[in-house]
């Protein structure tokens, strides 16, 4: 499991001198509260914490915590991730991204990151849009928007995010957005400490590329808490229903947490190599192999 | 034959249909071989399917140690033609060439379908009928065959069934009681028809010595960890996918682990980040996989992390030939990258040499904190080669630079250092967090948009490997050192040369070879050294493009005389044809202080 208090730390602690290049009012300044709320929570030290981003706006987020950080390649924050944990599997592992990231470039991680089941929290900031080039459309873009790259407007209907994740067979898949803030912090902290994967889309709008203050009221306006529904989070069919939702309703809170989770990753590799290190030989002699009687 | 005296060295080609067990009685007379003391070398090479089809291989013996799989046939096995004649100059029928076939093809000795070739002697025999007659089945052709080897060559006659009787010990005593049948069957035959020359293989002096028989391969990853290698992550990809299923069956033992990704980029993805965990990481790929894996080549060069990335070579571009042999990935391994980049590549030779280079690329990875590519090519990766022991405790394995408690007071990542290469850390490292990224950074790791800082860390990244062109021991330099008339090879084509070198000087030519293992940075002052005394000579390689001669004349002047001798895959230079190739430049010379042709540049 990713998070065990060793000792007492403050959202402070995690926060790093670099300041952020995102524009006055974007989402993401909250969710990275919101991450610094979670890892104060679960109290593990920086340094014992990696933090992997691919590219884009949100994946500047590794530099502005005192974490381990890795900025890295467009779309590519998942397999790194995943060697990182399988090269150390007592680090507290984190992914994060945006939209583009995550469900365009790097789509194709997602599903094999969910069949590893390693514990591993993505956080996806969704901004359905792409922020850092300036305005082009984005996987989640919602069918018809016109931005730069599509000025008679998108033809193609925008991926589900949580549907994947549910489809996929993830243990653990949740919404949040930073308007509320204290709510996002919670279910960060639940994604960290689900021993497995975990995946939290959080709904940050764009100032400059996406939304008008007016859309934003309107986001506001579509947010409906999970809780207050009184869904059942064990039940993974009730949440593939509510997820359909996706960009009509915005549903906050986990829509599934698999009640009885299955070893990780990381638990049968520790199991595998304990069953064969019974059989080395001892490494200068690895040539023996290659001895025919 | 062809190469030495007959008694000394034998070269056996069988070709059949997929299931015909060919690559099976290979692996049968390669061990036997072993297992008598002789050293050997086997290929093996197929259609690009997987059952039905053709396949092949090829098996030199040799009571000398050997670095290639030889030239023309001295032995020619062939199940059925028409699979035979798809090896085409892979499988060479020169006159000297005993040819055994398959009986039931109905083709008289006089009409087999060798053009332009009448080989020493032509034996029909009925493999098939044989094997059905004395086990009950035709799958026991191929130890038919290996009864005739035995009874026509001298190899084997113990050492075969004791293989096979291990091998089939599982399935029970009569499987491995119709297998005898089928090899005494084949025995008594060659003993019934002997040769019109006798072609017995003298006794190998070292009969009872332990030897080792592996690919390279196998030899590539046992040495990766050996080398300290904990973590792999791939995707199959031919010719390199048993370097993975190496790591999957090994690597656990070592508390290490492997990942087969969800495609290339995953792959080495995960290795980069196990190497930012701290782990020597790899990953491997051919062709087609290094083209997929080039942004995060260039990611790790930036994030000046350790990685090695072995690219077995096959005939590109594209899919190309999957399953032959080419060197022409060498352009790709050296330049694939945007921006300024240098990367080390180093080529093994051989298979036993592939120890040693997998060994010190992961050195390099971890000295220089860079990826390096191990340029390994489908001929050297999947034969086989009977080896001499290796004592591993001779190799000298190295790893990353870690900060000292002083550093890791105000710790800078990418802090200046006389010799560019700072200290690293990882997570789990107390004082030690930064920040690792594809974006350029300062000193501490921090994103930066400045164009004089970025000049300041290319600089870092690029000077860092000045001393690598110094490293002697990278290069090999044989025959005379003052030579005029020289040779240049990498890969497995080095092999081939050195048998070369020797036949050219058997023949009076005074003449020396290079072989390079570090082609990346280009060491300019080993060459420089070694083309001091040359007026004549060949850069050997296999590419269409003359692609290593090109990548020398970018870093030097070349004497005048010295040319590419390259061609495509997959058909293996061959010694003779080099030499030939030598005389041929020599005899152009001679010409040319004749006055007869003019100078050409």
């Amino acid at each position: 499991m990713n998070g065990t208090a060793t000792c007492e730390f403050q959202p402070k602690d995690y926060k790093s001198d670099l300041k952020p290049i995102w524009c006055p009012g974007c989402g993401d300044f909250g969710v990275l509260q919101g991450i610094y709320r979670a890892l104060a929570a679960i109290g593990r030290p920086p340094h014992e914490i990696a933090f992997v981003s691919g590219i884009g706006c949100s994946s500047r987020i590794p530099g502005y915590t005192t974490a381990y950080g890795f900025n890295s390649v467009h779309g590519r924050s998942l397999p790194i991730a995943q060697g990182i944990k399988m090269a150390n599997p007592d680090l507290l592992v984190l992914a994060a991204g945006g939209d583009g990231d995550g469900f365009s470039i790097g789509g194709g991680h997602l599903a094999h990151m969910v069949r590893r089941n390693m514990d591993i929290a993505y956080i996806v900031m969704d901004n359905q849009i792409y922020g850092l080039t300036k305005g082009q459309l984005s996987p989640t873009s919602h069918k018809g928007l016109t931005t730069c790259t599509s000025r008679h407007g998108s033809l193609e209907e925008p991926v589900n995010p949580l549907l994947y994740m549910l489809a996929y067979g993830a243990g653990f898949v949740a919404q949040a957005a930073p308007t509320d803030l204290a709510g996002m912090a919670t279910i960060i902290e639940a994604a960290i400490r689900y021993p497995g994967f975990a995946f939290v889309n959080i709904q940050s709008p764009c100032v400059t590329y996406g939304m008008e203050e007016q859309q934003i009221k309107g986001l506001k306006a579509m947010q409906e808490s999970l809780e207050a529904l009184g869904h059942d989070s064990s039940d993974r069919l009730a949440a593939m229903d509510l997820a359909q939702h996706y960009g009509r309703k915005l549903h906050l809170g986990v829509f599934y947490r698999n009640p009885e989770p299955p070893p990780t990753y990381g638990d049968l590799v520790k199991a595998r190599q304990e069953e064969l290190s019974k059989n080395a030989l001892p490494v200068e002699n690895i040539l023996d192999l290659f001895i025919k009687k | 034959m062809s190469d030495q005296s007959p008694a000394h060295n034998l070269v056996f080609g069988m070709a059949g249909s997929g299931g015909d067990g060919i690559v099976s009685a290979g692996d049968s007379l390669l061990q036997a071989a072993a297992a008598e003391g002789y050293h050997g070398v086997m290929t093996k090479s197929f259609g690009s399917q997987i059952r039905g089809g053709e396949s092949s291989c090829r098996v030199r013996i040799s009571t000398d140690p050997i670095l290639n799989p030889g030239g023309n046939l001295d032995v020619a096995v062939a199940l059925n033609w028409e699979d035979f004649l798809k090896f085409g100059a892979e499988l060479p029928v020169s006159g000297t060439t005993v040819v055994i076939y398959e009986a039931a093809t109905l083709i008289p000795p006089d009409r087999i379908p060798l053009v332009g070739v009448v080989p020493r002697q032509v034996i029909p025999v009925p493999i098939a009928q044989m094997a059905k007659d004395t086990a009950g089945t035709e799958r026991a052709k191929n130890t038919v065959v290996l009864g005739l080897i035995a009874g026509w060559f001298g190899i084997g006659a113990v050492a075969v069934m004791k293989g096979i009787r291990k091998k089939l010990a599982k399935k029970g005593e009569e499987l491995v009681e119709a297998n005898q049948r089928a090899f005494d069957a084949g025995r008594a035959f060659a003993m019934a028809n002997p040769l019109k020359v006798n072609m017995n293989i003298v006794p190998s002096e070292t009969k009872g010595a332990v030897k080792l028989i592996t690919d390279g391969n196998d030899m590539c990853a046992a040495a990766a960890i050996f080398a300290g290698c904990r973590f792999f992550g791939g995707y199959p990809i031919t010719p390199s996918t048993e370097i993975m299923q190496f790591f999957t069956d090994h690597v656990w033992k070592y508390g290490g682990s492997v990942l087969q990704a969800e495609d290339e980029i995953a792959g080495i993805g995960a290795a980069v980040g196990a190497s930012f965990a701290g782990v020597k990481a790899m990953t491997a790929t051919s062709g087609p996989g290094l083209s997929l894996k080039t942004e995060m080549m260039g990611l790790a060069t930036i994030a000046e992390l350790p990685l090695v990335i072995v690219d077995v070579q096959r005939g590109g571009p594209s899919t190309g030939l999957p399953t032959k042999n080419e060197q022409a990935d060498l352009f790709a391994a050296v330049f694939s990258a945007h921006g300024d980049v240098i990367r080390p590549v180093l080529a093994p030779t051989c298979v036993a040499d592939t120890f040693r280079i997998t060994v010190e690329a992961f050195n390099i990875a971890e000295f220089y904190q860079t990826p390096v590519i191990i340029l390994s090519d489908q001929e050297i990766s999947q034969r086989k080669e009977t080896l001499d022991p290796i004592d591993t405790r001779q190799f000298e394995v190295i790893d990353r630079l870690e900060p000292s408690a002083i550093d890791l007071k105000d710790y800078k990542r990418f802090a200046p250092t006389e010799n560019f290469i700072s200290p690293i850390s990882h997570p789990g490292m107390l004082g030690g967090t930064y920040l690792a990224s594809g974006i350029e950074h300062t000193e501490s790791g921090a994103p930066t948009n400045s164009g004089t800082v970025h000049a300041r860390m290319n600089e870092k990244r690029t000077r860092k490997f000045e001393p690598l062109k110094d490293r002697k021991d990278l290069f090999e330099v044989l025959g005379n050192p003052d030579a005029p008339l020289a040779m240049v090879a990498w890969g497995s084509v080095a092999g081939v040369c050195r048998e070369a070198l020797q036949m050219a000087q058997e023949e009076g030519l005074n003449v020396k070879l290079m072989v390079p293992y570090l082609l990346y940075p280009v060491a300019e002052g080993a060459y420089r050294d070694f083309f001091a005394s040359v007026r004549k000579g060949l850069i050997i390689e296999q590419t269409h493009l003359a692609q290593f001669h090109k990548l020398l004349r970018m870093h030097l002047d070349l004497p005048s005389g010295v040319r590419p001798l390259a061609r495509s895959g997959a058909n293996p230079f061959l010694p003779g044809e080099i030499v030939a190739a030598l005389h041929n430049l020599l005899s152009e010379l001679q010409r040319r202080h004749e006055g007869k042709l003019q100078p050409q540049e």
